[in-house]
C-alpha cells in the first residue's frame, strides 16, 4: 500500500476478518482497538510501513476476545468495515463505524504486512507458470 | 433380473457413495492445503529477495485451485499476467459514500477533493476460477464443455456460503489482483448460489487503497482483450455490448432475456475512466461528502446485488456525485411497472426510429451510443466495425428527449448524465444545442423515471466551474421546475437529486437570490424543518425527535449555506422565514447531543447560523432597541444587568480576580459591572431569528467548538460567536458576558493551538470581541497571551505554523485590543517573549499589514511608562517601539536612545479615536478581513473572484471553502497537537472497541 506508483495498478492485498461481538452487559465488544485515523498524527504510528500512512491500525487485541478468536493482529490495517471504507476516515468516525449497535457481526478487510509481502514475493515467479 | 438391477443399482450407489467420500477428502485436502497456506503467508516473514517454499506454496495452492483446464489456458494466455485464477475486482461503492479527499484534507472535508479530482475506488474483489474463453468466430466465447472442475469450484463456493460465520482467511482474499475487472459480471448470475456468495461476501473482500491514481486501475483495463469470468454454474459468457443506461434500464428485470441483455462487463470496459471515476470524481459543487453519512440506508446496506452500480443503497447516499448514470433500482423498486414497459417499449422505439442501424433490439436503444462517451475497448471496436451500427451524436440524444416514447426520453436523459460527467465540453455542447430547456420541461414529466433522469442530467450539467450551465437552466426557469417537483415528489432519490442540482445551482452568485425567491421556504418545509427533528407546536408526549442527517438534509442546508452569504437582504429573508431558524438551531442541538458533530450537515447548518449572526446587531428588526448607548467603554453596562459581582472568572483562578481587583482604575465605576448580567425575563418562548443571538446559543456553539473534529464547523462555530459578541447592542453584551460565565474563554484559547489557520483566525477575533467585555480582557490577557503570541512568526524563519498574513494580523489585532488600555496585559505581553517577535515583524515582515499590525501593538506597549523599565531592562529601547517609519521596511535602527516625548502620540491617535471613540465601536465592515464579524471569511477568493472582488467586502461568501483548503494544511505540526487544540477531552489516539 505504501508505495504505490501513480498510474500503476496497485496490489491489495487484503484478508477477510469477521468478528462476532461479543456482548457484555449493554456492551458489544470487539475487544480489540484501533490507532490512526486521518486526524491522527500518522508519524506515530508504530505499525505503518510508510509513516504518513492514516489508515486505522490494529493496536492492541484482548487476549481471548472476538478479535483474536478471529485472527485479528496487532498492526493490522483496517481498509474496509462491512463495506465501508475505512481508510479515510477520523479516528472517531472508525470507532463509531465498528461499534455500531445494530451490528452484531463486522466484517473487516485488512492488510497485514507480512501477507503482502509474501505475495508480492510468490508473484514474482508467478507468470512464468 | 430384478436382483440384478438391485445388485446394480447398489453398486452404482456403493460407488456414488465412494465418489463422494473421495471427493469429500478432496475437499478436505483443500481445506487442510488452504489454510496451511495461509498460515504459511501470515508467518512469512520473508526477506523479499529469498525465495523461500512460501511461494511455491502459495502457487501450489493457486494451482490446486484451478481446474486442470485452467492450467491449460494458462498457458494460452499472451499476457503473462493473465493468470487463471483471476481476481475479479469490482468496483464499487465503498459503502461510505464520501469523497475522501474531503476525508483527507481532515483540515476541511471538501477541499481536496476540489482540488485534486481524487477518485478512489474501492475494489470488490470475488476471485474466481476465471479461464480464458476462446473467442468464436462471432466474438462469443465458444462452448465450453461443462468441465468437471466447473462443479468443483462450484463447490467451494458454496462452502464459503455456507460457513458465512467462518472467518474467511483464504489465499484467493490475499492475492488481489487489481487488474481489474472492473466490473460487475454479477448481475449475469441472477439467482445463483454464487450470486448468492457474491452478495454477502464478495462486495468487500478486494480493495485497493489508492489514493492518488486510481484512475489508472480501470483504464489498463480497457484495452485488455475481453476475457469472461467463467463461472462454471450459471455464468453465461456474455458478448453483448450495450450501454449503462440500458441496463439501468432493463438490466435488472430478472428477465433470462436478453441474452446479451446483462453484459455490465463490456460496458464498463468500453468507457472505463468514466465509469472508475464515478464513485469519487464527484462531480457536484464545492461540496464534500461527510465521511460517515448516517443514512437511513446505511444499516441495511443493499449487497442485494454485487454490482456497484446496482448498489442502491451506498449510492442512494451519493447523489450528488454525478453517478453517470443512475442506479438501477434492483428489486422492489417502485418503478418496476416503467421499467416493464420500458422493455416493452424498446422495440416500437428502435424501429421506429432508427431501425436501420439499430436493428439488434437487444443491444439496447442507446447501445451505439457509446462511441460518444470516449474510449472503448477493442472488443466494442469488432463490434463497431459491423456497419450496422452508428452512433448517434449529441444532437441526436438531445433529440431523443423530445421522443414521444417516454423511455426513450428518460434513456436519454441518463445517456446525457453520463456523458456530462466530469466533461465540461459536453456540457457546454448540451447547452448550445439547447438541451438544457428540454431536461428542464422534463421536471414536470408525470413519470418518475423521466424526471428523475432528467434531474440527474441538470444536476451534472450543474456542476463544475462553467456558470453559463447554470444560468441556463436558470433561464428557462429551472429553479421553479426544481422546487416545483421538490414539492411534489416524494422519491427520495429524486429530492437527492433536486437539492443536489440546486446546491449546485447556488455557488453562483447571481442565482441565488433566484434561490432564494423560488425555494427557501419550500426547501425550508420539505427538507429542513422534517429532517431537522424540531417540530413547531411539539407534542408533549412525544419526545423530541433528533436530526437525520440525510443527503436531502445535507443538500438542502449546503444550498442554503451558499445562499445565506447573499448580503444582507439573503440573511433577512432567511433569518424571517418561518421555521428556519428554529429547525436549524434544533438539528444542531440535536447534534451536539448525540456527539455527532462532524458531519457536513453540521458544517452547513453551524455556517448557515454564523451567516445569519453577522450583524444582528444592525439589521434585525427592532435592533435599534438594544443599542447599547454607553457603547464603547462600558461593555457590561447596558440594560438591566448589574450587580452580583461575582462569578469566579472562566479561569477559575483566584489569581484571575486579584489581579482584575488591581488594576483596571482606569475604568471606573464600570467595572463593577462586568460580571453581573441579569438576563430580560422572556414572557414567551423566543422564536424565530432571535434566537440567533439568545445567550443560549453560547452553550451550543461552545459544545461544538469542544467536540467538533471539523475545522469547518469549528470556524463556523468560533465565527459565529465572534459575530454575536462584535457589536454594541444589549444582546453582544450577553453574550460576551454568557461566553466567560459558561467557561467558554479557555475553550477558545485552546483553540489558537490548532493547526487550522483559519480556525485560530477565527478564534483570535472571536477573542478581540469579547475583550471587549473587560472582565473578559483580563481574563484574555491572563490566560491567552502566551498561545497568542506563539501563533506570531518569529524571527525571519516562517514559524512553526505558518499561518497565512491574515491571520497573523487578526492575531496581532487581537493582542492589540487585549493591551490596550491595559498595562497589566501589556505587562503580559511582554512577559510572554512578545516582544522580540513583534520588533521582528514590524521591522522584517515582507506584509505592510503585519508590520502595521505590529507596531500599533508596539506603540501601545510602549505608552505604559511603568513598564519602560523593565523593557529598558531586557535591552529594548524607544526605537522598538515606534513605527517603522515611511514605508522602510527595513530600518537600520539602533543608534540614538530615547529622550522622546511622554506621549508617544502616534498611536493614541489613531487607536484612541478607534477604540474610545463613538458608540459605534466596532467598524467591522472598515476593518475588513479582519474585522470583527465575520462572513464565512475568505473562503472563497480564488476561483470567485469576480463576484468578491468589489463589491462588498465584509460579505464574503461562504461555503466556496473548498476551493482553497489545501492552504490550511498544517503538515510540519505533529496532529498530537491538534489533539490537544481540537479537543478538550483529549481525542483517544487508541479506542477499544
Amino acid at each position: 500500500m505504501s508505495n504505490f506508483i501513480p498510474g500503476q495498478p496497485l496490489i491489495a492485498v487484503v484478508l477477510r476478518i469477521e468478528i462476532k461481538k461479543l456482548r457484555q452487559g449493554d456492551n458489544l465488544i470487539l475487544g480489540f482497538s484501533i490507532g490512526g485515523g486521518i486526524d491522527q498524527d500518522p508519524g506515530q504510528n508504530p505499525f505503518s510501513d510508510d509513516k504518513t500512512d492514516k489508515g486505522i491500525y490494529v493496536t492492541r487485541i484482548t487476549p481471548g476476545g472476538p478479535a483474536e478468536e478471529a485472527d485479528l493482529r496487532m498492526g493490522d490495517k483496517i481498509m474496509q468495515v462491512n463495506g465501508y471504507d475505512m481508510t479515510m476516515m477520523t479516528h472517531d468516525q472508525a470507532r463509531k463505524r465498528l461499534t455500531k449497535k445494530n451490528e452484531d457481526v463486522v466484517r473487516l478487510l485488512v492488510t497485514r504486512k507480512s501477507l503482502e509481502e509474501a505475495v508480492k514475493h510468490s508473484m514474482g515467479s508467478y507468470p512464468r507458470q | 433380473m430384478e436382483d440384478y438391477d438391485v445388485r446394480s443399482a447398489a453398486s452404482i450407489l456403493a460407488s456414488v457413495k465412494e465418489q463422494e467420500a473421495r471427493f469429500e477428502q478432496l475437499t478436505r485436502a483443500l481445506e487442510e492445503e488452504r489454510r496451511n497456506v495461509s498460515l504459511q503467508l501470515d508467518r512469512a516473514n520473508l526477506p523479499p529477495n529469498t525465495p523461500t517454499s512460501q511461494p511455491l506454496a502459495w502457487q501450489q495452492l493457486v494451482m490446486q485451485e484451478q481446474s486442470p483446464s485452467n492450467a491449460t489456458s494458462l498457458s494460452m494466455m499472451q499476457e503473462p499476467q493473465e493468470v487463471v485464477e483471476e481476481t475479479v475486482t469490482i468496483e464499487e461503492d465503498p459503502g461510505t459514500p464520501t469523497s475522501h479527499v474531503s476525508v483527507v484534507t481532515s483540515d476541511d472535508g471538501t477541499t481536496r477533493r476540489t482540488e485534486t479530482k481524487v477518485t478512489k475506488m474501492v475494489k470488490t474483489v470475488t476471485t474466481r476460477t476465471v479461464r480464458q474463453v476462446p473467442l468464436g468466430p462471432d466474438g462469443l466465447p465458444l462452448p465450453e464443455g461443462s468441465s468437471p472442475l466447473g462443479s468443483y469450484t462450484d463447490s467451494i463456493d458454496r462452502r464459503y456460503m455456507k460457513n458465512g460465520g467462518d472467518r474467511f482467511i483464504t489465499p484467493q482474499a490475499t492475492s488481489t489482483l487489481t487488474r481489474s475487472y472492473n466490473n460487475s459480471y454479477n448481475d449475469s448470475y441472477g439467482e445463483t448460489p454464487e450470486s448468492q456468495y457474491i452478495r454477502h461476501y464478495g462486495l468487500h473482500d478486494g480493495y485497493a487503497d489508492l489514493t492518488e491514481n486510481y484512475g489508472s486501475l480501470s483504464r489498463g483495463v480497457n484495452f485488455r482483450p475481453p476475457r469472461y469470468p467463467y463461472l462454471p454454474n450459471s455464468y453465461r459468457p456474455e458478448n453483448s455490448y450495450t450501454l449503462p443506461i440500458r441496463k439501468d434500464d432493463y438490466g435488472h428485470v430478472a428477465q433470462p432475456q436478453v441474452p446479451m441483455g446483462s453484459s455490465t462487463v463490456d460496458l464498463n470496459r468500453s468507457q472505463p475512466e468514466r465509469f472508475q471515476a464515478e464513485p469519487y470524481g464527484l462531480e457536484d459543487d464545492r461540496r464534500s461528502l461527510p465521511p460517515e453519512e448516517e443514512e437511513p440506508y446505511e444499516l441495511e446496506p443493499d449487497y442485494s446485488t454485487a454490482n456497484r452500480r446496482t448498489l442502491q443503497g451506498p449510492n442512494r447516499g451519493r447523489t450528488h456525485r454525478e453517478p453517470l448514470r443512475d442506479v438501477p433500482r434492483v428489486r422492489g423498486y417502485p418503478d418496476e411497472a416503467i421499467e416493464a414497459e420500458l422493455i416493452d417499449e424498446r422495440h416500437p422505439y428502435i424501429h421506429g426510429m432508427y431501425s436501420a442501424p439499430l436493428a439488434q433490439p437487444e443491444r439496447g436503444s442507446m447501445a451505439s451510443l457509446d462511441r460518444m462517451g470516449g474510449r472503448r475497448s477493442p472488443s466494442i471496436d469488432s463490434i463497431r466495425k459491423d456497419p450496422r451500427w452508428r452512433d448517434p451524436d449529441l444532437t441526436e440524444v438531445i433529440a431523443m428527449l423530445g421522443h414521444p416514447i417516454d423511455p426513450v426520453k428518460s434513456n436519454a436523459a441518463a445517456y446525457l448524465q453520463h456523458l456530462c460527467y466530469e466533461n465540461d465540453k459536453i456540457k457546454k455542447d448540451v447547452r448550445q444545442l439547447k438541451g438544457i430547456p428540454v431536461l428542464v420541461s422534463l421536471l414536470d414529466h408525470p413519470k418518475s423515471e423521466v424526471h428523475r433522469k432528467a434531474c440527474g442530467a441538470l444536476r451534472n450539467i450543474s456542476y463544475g466551474k462553467d456558470n453559463d450551465n447554470k444560468v441556463a437552466i436558470k433561464i428557462c426557469d429551472g429553479i421553479p421546475a426544481l422546487v416545483r417537483l421538490l414539492r411534489k415528489t416524494n422519491d427520495m432519490e429524486v429530492r437527492e437529486l433536486i437539492t443536489g442540482t440546486l446546491w449546485n445551482l447556488s455557488s453562483y452568485e447571481p442565482l441565488k437570490m433566484v434561490i432564494i425567491n423560488h425555494g427557501l421556504q419550500t426547501l425550508t418545509n420539505e427538507v429542513i424543518i422534517p429532517h431537522s427533528g424540531w417540530e413547531h407546536e411539539p407534542n408533549e408526549d412525544s419526545k423530541p425527535r433528533d436530526a437525520e442527517w440525510t443527503t436531502v438534509f445535507k443538500n438542502t442546508s449546503g444550498c442554503l449555506r451558499n445562499v445565506s452569504s447573499d448580503g444582507a437582504e439573503a440573511r433577512r429573508r432567511l433569518r424571517e422565514c418561518e421555521g428556519l431558524v428554529d429547525a436549524l438551531l434544533h438539528a444542531l442541538q440535536s447534534a451536539v447531543g448525540k456527539k455527532d458533530m462532524d458531519n457536513k450537515s453540521v458544517e452547513n447548518c453551524v455556517c448557515i447560523m454564523r451567516n445569519l449572526s453577522y450583524h444582528v446587531h444592525k439589521e434585525v428588526p427592532g435592533a435599534e432597541r438594544f443599542l447599547d448607548p454607553s457603547a464603547p467603554q462600558a461593555p457590561g453596562s447596558a440594560g438591566p444587568q448589574r450587580k452580583k459581582k461575582d462569578d469566579a472568572g472562566c479561569f477559575g483562578g483566584k489569581k484571575a480576580k486579584e489581579e482584575w481587583f488591581n488594576q483596571g482604575r482606569k475604568n471606573g465605576d464600570n467595572d463593577k459591572n462586568y460580571d453581573t448580567l441579569d438576563l430580560p425575563k422572556r414572557s414567551e418562548p423566543t422564536k424565530g431569528f432571535e434566537l440567533l443571538y439568545q445567550p443560549e446559543v453560547v452553550r451550543l456553539y461552545l459544545s461544538l467548538l469542544t467536540e467538533s473534529q471539523n475545522y469547518n464547523t469549528l470556524e463556523a462555530a468560533a465565527g459565529a460567536l465572534q459575530n454575536l459578541s462584535a457589536g454594541q447592542w444589549t444582546w453582544s453584551n450577553y453574550i460576551r458576558a454568557t461566553v466567560r460565565k459558561e467557561k467558554g474563554l479557555p475553550i477558545l484559547v485552546e483553540l489558537l493551538r490548532s493547526d487550522s489557520d483559519k480556525v485560530v483566525r477565527a478564534v483570535s477575533i472571536a477573542l478581540r470581541n469579547l475583550s471587549i467585555d473587560r472582565r473578559n480582557k483580563d481574563l484574555i490577557g491572563s490566560y491567552a497571551m502566551r498561545d497568542l503570541v506563539s501563533n506570531l512568526p518569529s524571527g525571519q524563519q516562517r514559524p512553526a505554523k505558518n499561518l497565512e498574513e491574515d491571520t497573523v494580523v487578526a492575531i496581532l489585532n487581537t493582542i492589540h485590543e487585549i493591551v490596550t488600555d491595559s498595562s497589566e496585559n501589556a505587562r503580559s505581553l511582554a512577559q510572554a517573549q512578545a516582544i522580540e517577535k513583534l520588533v521582528a515583524i514590524n521591522r522584517t515582515s515582507q506584509s505592510a499589514r503585519e508590520t502595521k499590525a505590529a507596531s500599533h501593538v508596539l506603540q501601545t506597549v510602549w505608552s505604559y511608562k511603568e513598564l519602560r523599565n523593565a523593557l529598558t531592562k531586557d535591552g529594548w529601547n524607544k526605537s522598538h517601539f515606534q513605527p517603522t517609519l515611511t514605508a522602510t521596511p527595513k530600518p537600520t535602527k539602533n543608534g540614538k536612545p530615547g529622550y522622546d516625548d511622554t506621549t508617544l502620540p502616534l498611536m493614541e491617535k489613531n487607536q484612541g479615536t478607534r477604540k474610545c471613540g463613538s458608540g459605534d465601536m466596532i467598524p467591522m465592515d472598515e476593518l475588513g478581513p479582519d474585522g470583527y464579524s465575520t462572513i464565512d471569511q475568505r473562503d472563497k477568493d480564488l476561483k470567485y473572484k469576480t463576484v468578491d472582488g468589489s463589491v462588498d467586502q465584509t460579505e464574503r461568501e461562504p461555503l466556496k471553502n473548498d476551493t482553497n483548503r489545501k492552504h490550511y494544511i498544517r503538515s510540519n505540526r505533529p496532529a498530537v497537537s491538534l489533539v490537544d487544540a481540537c479537543d478538550v477531552k483529549p481525542q483517544p489516539v487508541d479506542s477499544w472497541v
